[in-house]
């Protein structure tokens, strides 16, 4: 037999947290500087955020801007492709850029004592790539197979039919970042060639260095490493704006797949972005009670009380300027119909709001894993590139992790029935034989089938 | 050189192994447990349950109830999960410091009073739940079994490897309440189990509240068994086509390889990095860039205790190419790199990226946490975190090739060849 059980402890208070701040300086070139002293973490991360807009790509050129991100350490004036891996390598170092509605990033990590050659072969990759035409081929050939995974996996399938749905057909965000088959078809290296050219420059960047920076002169190696990176055709980018919406009433798209033993389900609706004028602090306590946790409205019902599928989850998703609210998960083929009845009726209860149980937890999660969020290199020079990303001020996190604390009732309806009106777009990725004729009975909205 | 991060060890008197780590950088804490059962230790018939079983410590215990587990933590900032793998299970949780107690607390109430709760409802909706975690992560996944695939065709039939943890529908539909209770008396025990804290705690206030919580949980010593004997390389290649509706063909070529945490273990991995792990290693350079044959080319080595360890290439072949003739690529490849060994260049590559995803993964409190339970449970001693690269970085190019030479053989690969099914269509 044990012992007598020992009372269930009290919480003692955590102490208070803010978002460190960095030292911020400018280079001779133009570059912003923010480097976050953060003691401990030996592998440096480095964030190089370039602004650019993808309604700066020609129109039948789409993807241009990721195919030139993904191109930037495929050959360079100095070396090949195969040469300039096996230097990063064995600098210990790992570089991977990509573009978002804002900005064109290059992210690399690499143990502290390899930072400048990191920091030249940084310079390198963005000021001299020369784009060797086998290479573009090579990446763009590799982009339409990307197009054919993406097919293939139901979580992105769903995802490409919400953007496509979610906003208007004349705008940019409604069609893949990274282009389609007939963009990236059309697409030739002076395409990519001309893109660089116009569009990547050090003139309004920002570089994010992050890391136990103790015996690093950061502006010292920044300017030796950056400094001579210059770019005298670069166009300053169209400034990020919303998306338009597609507009409408609830309306259900469903990608055929037949034989599907699961069917992936997604509700989407326009939402705000961080920048929202009335205030973000709402919408990460909204997405943890609503969606965020086994014990959230929507996974304590559709996982726990049904066990119709391993989790769902609803999250507020901000851009660069926009963003959207959606909830997305994968269900047993044959709950399909009764899991997106449930899903729409959890969502539309919550507009009625949410009990101080509820509020108390999600504040409480919210603000208290911050610290831990936020312990890394990796994790502080992320959230710093999306700062500068969205134009968003440093203590950004501080500031709304302090005014979430005091978030009531009537703040989080009202936030929450700003975005969700009732009126989704629902996509269903399944077997259309077995789920149609019971999705159509739920009378949300008309039902269009489309082939995977 | 070693790391210095610091490790305090002691063993309470009811056999549980308990690690601390100050780390004072954060004020949080992390408590990991592992637990010495995973799908090794199932039985025919009962493949998936160490996995199940993991679900219904979320269930409820004694004083806690189904869901309040997960529900008190992140209500107090507290992110936490459990996993199953091969080898083992573990319970984490990162909370504010001044959770710590009540983390425990949750902790020792299931660790030691789980089956007070575990009744025929919550076996019933968690052996759903994860029916759907198997459809959604394998079976609506293309290539999705692939690897279920890989198991079943490098290990033996009975042999503790030779199935998934996710196990078969049929095994989860036989579990059975009974089942559970047999299950957590025979593995849940404190001397088969490690606890590690480590953050914002000092040695003598972490014992001292482990001691409080875990400490009345009474001594239930068992027969561990020892590993199973050793398997040397497959003598005769194994393959296992599938055609099926995927968007390329892809071939996973899969190795037996040693022991983990042995020199040639070690060797070994870094063999695979040169061939087929680093974005300037062989296979990349001859397949991905210069033929473009393949559309990627990756290589991954994972450590086992029992016996044996696994390694495999995936290499994605592009639409253009023939899948035979990429894998006889592979397999030149390895011929000539179990001749030649790796170039300097290739150690170089291999141990520097070994050194920032080693400190990558370290600087991170949870995932330090998770490291010092892996290495006091299945190696004995926590310390290992700090000299893995020193163990990594003393293996010679010589013994790599040796390694090579002995273990990544054509003639001991296992194939799991998945081809497109679009030729069927076509002409149906």
């Amino acid at each position: 037999m044990s012992a007598a059980a020992v009372p269930r402890p009290d919480v003692a208070p955590p102490g208070p947290w803010a978002f460190p701040l960095p030292d911020e300086s400018v280079t001779e070139n133009g570059i912003r500087v923010l480097s976050y002293a953060v003691p401990g973490q030996y592998v440096i991360s480095v964030r190089l955020v370039v602004p650019l807009s993808l309604s700066d790509e020609p129109q039948d050129r789409e993807g241009v801007a990721s195919m030139t991100a993904r191109l930037l350490d495929e050959g360079t004036a100095r070396h090949s492709s195969d040469e300039f891996a096996e230097l990063m390598e064995r600098s210990g170092m790992v570089l991977g850029a990509s573009v978002t509605d804002g900005a064109l990033s290059v992210d690399l990590d690499v143990p502290q004592r390899f930072l400048p050659t990191a920091l030249d072969l940084l310079r390198q990759a963005v000021a001299e790539p020369v784009f060797p035409e086998a290479e573009v081929r090579r990446i763009l050939r590799s982009r339409l197979a990307e197009i054919e995974q993406e097919r293939a996996s139901a979580p992105h399938r769903a995802a490409r039919e919400v953007t496509a749905n979610l906003w208007a057909p004349t705008e940019r965000a409604s069609r893949p970042t990274a282009g389609t088959p007939a963009s990236i078809g059309a697409l030739t290296r002076e395409d990519v060639v001309a893109f660089h050219r116009a569009h990547v420059g050090p003139q309004g960047a920002t570089l994010v260095v992050a890391g136990d920076l103790a015996d690093v002169d950061v502006a010292a190696v920044v300017a030796e490493g950056l400094g001579a990176w210059a770019n005298p055709e670069h166009v300053v980018a169209t400034p990020a704006r919303p998306p338009v919406a597609a507009g409408g009433a609830t309306r259900i798209v469903l990608v055929d797949r037949p034989g599907s033993v699961q069917s992936e389900l997604s509700l989407a609706a326009p939402g705000p972005d961080r920048s929202v004028s009335t205030g973000w602090d709402p919408y990460p306590v909204l997405s943890f009670i609503v969606g965020g946790s086994p014990s959230a409205r929507v996974d304590a019902v559709l996982r726990e009380d049904k066990g119709y599928t391993y989790g769902i989850r609803a999250s507020f998703r901000p851009r660069a300027r926009g963003g959207s609210f959606v909830t997305a998960g994968s269900v047993r083929a044959d709950a399909t119909v009764d899991a997106l009845r449930l899903l729409v009726e959890i969502l539309d209860h919550a507009r009625e709001g949410f009990s101080d149980k509820e509020i108390r937890a999600g504040v409480d999660y919210v603000v208290q894993t911050a610290p831990g969020r936020y312990a890394t290199a990796d994790a502080v020079a992320d959230e710093a590139s999306a700062l500068s990303i969205e134009g968003l001020p440093l203590d950004f996190q501080t500031a709304t992790l302090r005014r979430m604390r005091d978030v009531d009732n009537a703040r989080l309806t009202t936030a929450y029935n700003d975005v969700v009106t009732g009126e989704w777009v629902i996509v269903v990725v399944g077997d259309a034989a077995v789920v149609r004729e019971g999705i159509e009975g739920l009378g949300l909205g008309p039902v269009t089938v489309v082939p995977n | 050189m070693p790391l210095d991060y610091p490790v305090h060890e002691r063993t309470l008197p009811n056999g549980l192994r308990v690690v601390v780590s100050p780390d004072l950088s954060v004020p949080n804490v992390t408590v990991n447990i592992w637990v010495g059962v995973g799908s090794r230790h199932e039985s025919v018939g009962r493949t998936g349950f160490a996995h199940l079983f993991e679900h219904l410590m979320f269930q409820g215990s004694r004083q806690v109830a189904s869901g309040e587990h997960f529900e008190a933590l992140m209500a107090q900032g507290g992110r936490l999960n459990a996993t199953t793998w091969f080898d083992r299970t573990n319970y984490f949780e990162t909370i504010p410091k001044g959770a710590l107690e009540l983390a425990l607390w949750l902790e020792a109430d299931r660790h030691g009073h789980l089956l007070d709760a575990v009744n025929q409802a919550n076996l019933d909706n968690q052996r759903d739940v994860v029916k759907e975690e198997k459809r959604q992560r394998y079976d609506n996944q293309p290539y999705g079994n692939a690897l279920i695939d890989v198991y079943a065709a490098v290990f033996p039939p009975g042999h503790p490897y030779h199935h998934s943890t996710i196990g078969s529908m049929e095994d989860l539909d036989a579990a059975s309440v009974e089942d559970v209770h047999e299950f957590f008396r025979r593995h849940y025990a404190p001397d088969n189990t490690v606890l590690t804290l480590c953050g914002d705690v000092t040695p003598d206030d972490g014992f001292a509240l482990v001691e409080r919580y875990f400490g009345s949980i009474v001594p239930r010593p068992e027969p561990r068994r020892e590993a199973v004997d050793a398997l040397p390389p497959l003598t005769r290649p194994v393959r296992v086509e599938r055609r099926e509706s995927v968007p390329n063909d892809r071939l996973h070529i899969a190795f037996r390889l040693p022991v983990d945490e042995t020199e040639e273990f070690s060797a070994a991995s870094l063999a695979l990095d040169a061939l087929g792990g680093l974005a300037s290693s062989r296979l990349v350079r001859r397949l991905v860039r210069k033929e473009q044959t393949a559309l990627g080319a990756h290589a991954t080595s994972w450590g086992f205790v029992d016996g044996v360890s696994l390694g495999f290439i995936v290499v994605d072949v592009d639409s253009d190419a023939d899948a035979d003739d990429v894998e006889a690529a592979v397999l030149e490849e390895l011929e000539t790199f179990a001749l030649e060994g790796p170039t300097d260049a290739e150690m170089d590559a291999a141990l520097a990226q070994a050194e920032r995803g080693w400190l990558s993964m370290l600087a991170s409190q949870e995932e330090r946490a998770d490291a010092l339970s892996h290495y006091a449970l299945l190696h004995g001693d926590p310390t290992m975190v700090n000299t893995h690269l020193d163990r990594l970085r003393a293996v010679t190019p010589e013994q790599v090739q040796a390694a090579a030479a002995t273990w990544l053989r054509p003639e001991s690969r296992a194939v799991i060849a998945y081809r497109t099914d679009h030729e069927s269509e076509e002409v149906a």
